[in-house]
């Protein structure tokens, strides 16, 4: 009677130590909250799996067909519960914190995803991995990040240091600035991000303070509309017109592998790298 | 009263100049590198100009109103004009649309003024008269439907599309050049001759539209041609660097309390001393938190609210 | 002997006028007024007094009948030309506004393109207030006040006022202080006036009295023969007694309603 006692006690504190988002077994209906949650789940394997994402989710092409749940910032209560999930995931960067304490005050599980920079991306989907009961892939996947963002820092010191500026819109003239994914990228691909005094992530930043940086390189993010950015990123160009990275014709448009932390997010610093290793 | 006036030109033309030498690194006119030269003449210098021209008209349109209307706290955007600017520019910002290229979303503001500021001016009419009530009416009902309609928009669009949506609007005069001078030019310059050429039938309305036909003036026609010049600047000021507060409000009060109240001096003065305070308001804008910059409406009204309690606490009555 | 053709400033014929279609308020209103006359306007409220003087300046405009301003057709004028000729004072004057009194007076210059020889000060002085020419209008009582409209009116060279009750909420004395002022301005400037009033003692005074209600004209002509007993029984609706005091002096009585 008593190794049972002893073994029910051992039992119950073994049990209690384990977080709460640690499945016994991996849950099976699940809910994204955010394009890049979404991005990284399908990376994950778990398509099948999900059964709700944002209106924002668009990547990949087959997120497009699963049943929308609302934005990012307002999603909508209802049809998330309406939904039956086993587990919710979300960011900390564009849901809202008081969403996640409703879910959990419902007796949903939710499971938020905590890195926001780059260096933190891999432990994260690790960090997921594990909740999500999809341990080995997301490893894998991890292992992967991690090899292609040392073989980008091992080519950086190699190359000068260049000045990088990164336009996240050009009007009115919204930058890259510190703590934000485009920052890190620049860091790892061997530039050095002219914007990283700036007091918030994506700063509306002076044109004189540009042109007193002169940047080698300027990178102008694709963003949502593709086909345009040249159109209007032309007034901008032109205030710039005596800044080395336009005069020596550096200024690349980029896509909006940046703007999501997840598995393209390696592509997009590999991008960068790229042309900023151009010799032309 | 004529000295006065000269003490407030040589005042604009002081701020025009310290506008150009400071911002957030001095720059001596004297000593000026390639790169020192392009920023006062590229940027500055223009950003600067279209400061003093939207203060112009706003300050100018403020002054008119509140005659016409015979109300203290009317100011340019009371008409509904911004909202409908404010309107199109979103649609034009968050769609993504670049229909008269860099132009785009000035003319698209412009557009949305006119359009909105006609709506009005037509709803102003009824039975061969021109009446102030129906003007106001029609204004703040349009400023509520297109108000709803942008905070619609805004909520189905992205983060990123609301935030520049919302930047355009609080006022961004960051994208000035001097391409878009001559076009603000005509529009303040038309606005602001017109109002002045009218500035004793104003008197004249101020006191009574019995009073103004006794003395001569037609006062309904009056009335609307007077709107139709504060229709013209408000719409420029809106295209140039979206909806700045405070000065339409504020000014014409400061200027009754330094000058007097007699449009003939009201409405140029008034010009003048917005111009130079949305100058000064830019420039702080621009410095305070370099290399952000805040939106440049936001400073007038952190500004203005003090100083507009403070004036109401000296006049014991803010007659117009 | 030669008869002097007196040409008249204002003359109406046949006006007729009517705020809701359908309801005729003023019919066939004919009166006209001559040079350096004074016409007391007089009337329950509500009897069509303001809208005679309206219509006498064309701020209302008459359906029929025709309106001649020294012989000519009111409308041929341009308002301008119009406004040197004519004025109205509004019954209200209370209006808030942040103008000086000088300012005010120098209004009356508007409808000038080349300034009349009088200054805003001459007609401060005429009306007695130019110590006060630098006062907000808003510092003045309300006789003061409306002495300085009549002073603008003054440099607008109109030579016939349309005073809609210009007594109203003033105190006996400054009452009496106007009515005195209007009379010195025509001995001095040959100015006429049509002055709206429903104070009966002031009305006697008048050479001519205008007897109005519900829009009709009771009478035309000098108070003694207007203003019987029977007359302003039907225009006010009240019995009142046209008395002579032991010194002469005509005075109205209501002791007979009590």
């Amino acid at each position: 009677m008593k190794k049972l006692i002893i073994l029910f006690l051992l039992f119950t504190i073994h049990y209690s130590l384990f977080t709460p988002a640690q499945a016994a077994e991996a849950p099976k209906r699940i809910i994204s909250l955010a394009p890049s949650m979404t991005e990284i789940l399908f990376a994950l394997g778990l398509e099948d799996r999900i059964v709700g994402v944002t209106s924002f989710c668009d990547f990949p092409e087959e997120a497009k067909k699963k049943q929308k749940i609302g934005g990012m910032s307002n999603p909508s209560l209802e049809a998330v519960v309406s939904l039956k999930p086993d587990i919710v995931t979300m960011t900390t960067d564009g849901n809202p914190k008081e969403f996640e304490e409703r879910l959990r005050s419902l007796k949903i599980k939710t499971y938020v995803f905590r890195a926001r920079q780059i260096p933190e991306l891999a432990q994260g989907i690790r960090e997921m991995g594990l909740a999500l009961g999809i341990k080995e892939k997301a490893d894998a996947l991890a292992k992967d990040m991690e090899t292609s963002i040392d073989k980008l820092k091992q080519r950086r010191s190699s190359i000068k240091k260049k000045k990088v500026l990164f336009i996240v819109w050009p009007d009115p003239l919204i930058v890259a600035g510190p703590g934000s994914i485009t920052d890190n990228a620049i860091t790892i691909a061997g530039g050095e991000n002219i914007a990283a005094e700036s007091k918030s992530s994506y700063p509306k930043y002076s044109i004189e303070e540009v042109i007193h940086q002169a940047p080698d390189i300027i990178f102008i993010g694709r963003g949502m509309s593709q086909e345009n950015i040249r159109e209007v990123s032309k007034g901008i160009l032109k205030r710039l017109k005596s800044v080395p990275a336009v005069k020596n014709k550096k200024v690349f448009y980029v896509s909006d592998y940046l703007y999501r932390l997840g598995p393209r997010t390696v592509k997009g610093v590999e991008e960068l790298a790229g042309y900023m290793e151009q010799q032309r | 009263m004529k000295i006065r006036m000269i003490i407030i030109i040589l005042i604009l033309m002081l701020i025009f100049g310290i506008s150009l030498i400071l911002g957030p690194r001095i720059i001596n006119p004297f000593f000026m590198d390639e790169i020192s030269k392009e920023i006062l003449f590229s940027i500055r210098a223009p950003r600067s100009i279209v400061a003093i021209l939207m203060g112009m008209a706003l300050g100018a349109s403020g002054a008119v109103l509140q005659g016409i209307l015979r109300n203290p706290l009317a100011d340019p955007y009371i008409l509904g004009i911004s909202s409908g600017a404010s309107l199109l520019a979103a649609l034009g910002i968050i769609g993504g649309m670049t229909i008269f290229g860099t132009f785009t979303v000035p003319v698209l503001a412009f557009i949305g003024a006119v359009a909105t500021g006609s709506i009005v001016g037509m709803m102003g009419w009824r039975k061969g008269g021109f009446w102030p009530e129906r003007l106001l009416l029609a204004g703040v009902g349009l400023s509520f439907l297109f108000s709803a309609l942008l905070m619609l928009m805004m909520s189905i669009s992205t983060d990123e599309g609301m935030r520049k949506a919302m930047l355009w609007i609080f006022g961004d005069l960051s994208m000035s050049e001097w391409s878009r001078i001559p076009y603000g030019l005509i529009f303040v310059a038309a606005g602001v001759v017109i109002s002045a050429s009218r500035a004793k039938a104003l008197n004249a309305l101020i006191l009574g539209d019995e009073f103004a036909h006794s003395l001569g003036f037609s006062p309904h026609r009056e009335r609307f041609i007077l709107f139709i010049s504060v229709g013209l600047m408000t719409a420029a000021s809106v295209s140039l660097g979206g909806m700045i507060g405070f000065i339409g409000l504020l000014i014409p009060h400061m200027i009754r309390f330094f000058i007097g109240s007699d449009s003939r001096v009201l409405i140029p003065a008034s010009a003048l001393g917005g111009g130079a305070l949305l100058c000064i308001a830019d420039l702080i804008s621009r410095s305070i938190l370099p290399p952000m910059e805040l939106p440049a409406g936001v400073i007038t009204a952190i500004i203005g609210s003090p100083y507009f309690l403070y004036l109401l606490r000296r006049k014991n009555v803010l007659s117009i | 002997m030669s008869s002097v053709y007196k040409p008249m400033i204002l003359e109406l014929n046949n006006i007729c006028f009517s705020y809701i279609k359908g309801i005729s308020f003023i019919e066939n209103l004919s009166f006209s007024i001559g040079e350096g006359e004074f016409i007391g306007l007089l009337g329950a409220n509500g009897s069509g007094k303001s809208t005679i003087l309206k219509l006498g300046n064309r701020i209302l405009k008459s359906s029929s009948g025709d309106l001649k301003l020294w012989g000519k057709d009111i409308y041929k004028y341009s308002n301008k030309d119009r406004a040197k000729l004519i004025c109205y004072l509004p019954q209200t004057l209370d209006i808030n506004v942040p103008f000086r009194v000088r300012e005010l007076v120098s209004m009356g210059l508007y409808p000038y393109d080349i300034p009349p020889a009088m200054s805003a000060d001459d007609a401060l002085e005429l009306v007695g207030l130019k110590d006060k020419a630098t006062s907000y209008l808003t510092d003045l009582s309300g006789g003061e006040r409306r002495r300085t409209f009549i002073a603008m009116t003054l440099l607008q060279g109109a030579g016939l006022l349309l005073l809609d009750e210009p007594l109203a909420n003033l105190d006996i004395k400054y009452q009496i202080e106007l009515v005195r002022l209007l009379r010195k301005l025509k001995e001095k400037r040959n100015i006429s006036v049509v002055m709206a009033l429903h104070d009966i003692n002031i009305a006697l005074q008048f050479e001519k009295v205008m007897l109005i209600k519900d829009g009709k004209t009771l009478g035309i002509g000098k108070p003694e023969i207007v203003l019987t007993d029977a007359m302003l029984r039907e225009a006010f609706d009240v019995n009142i007694e046209i008395k002579k005091s032991e010194t002469g002096n005509t005075y109205i009585s209501y002791e007979n309603n009590f």
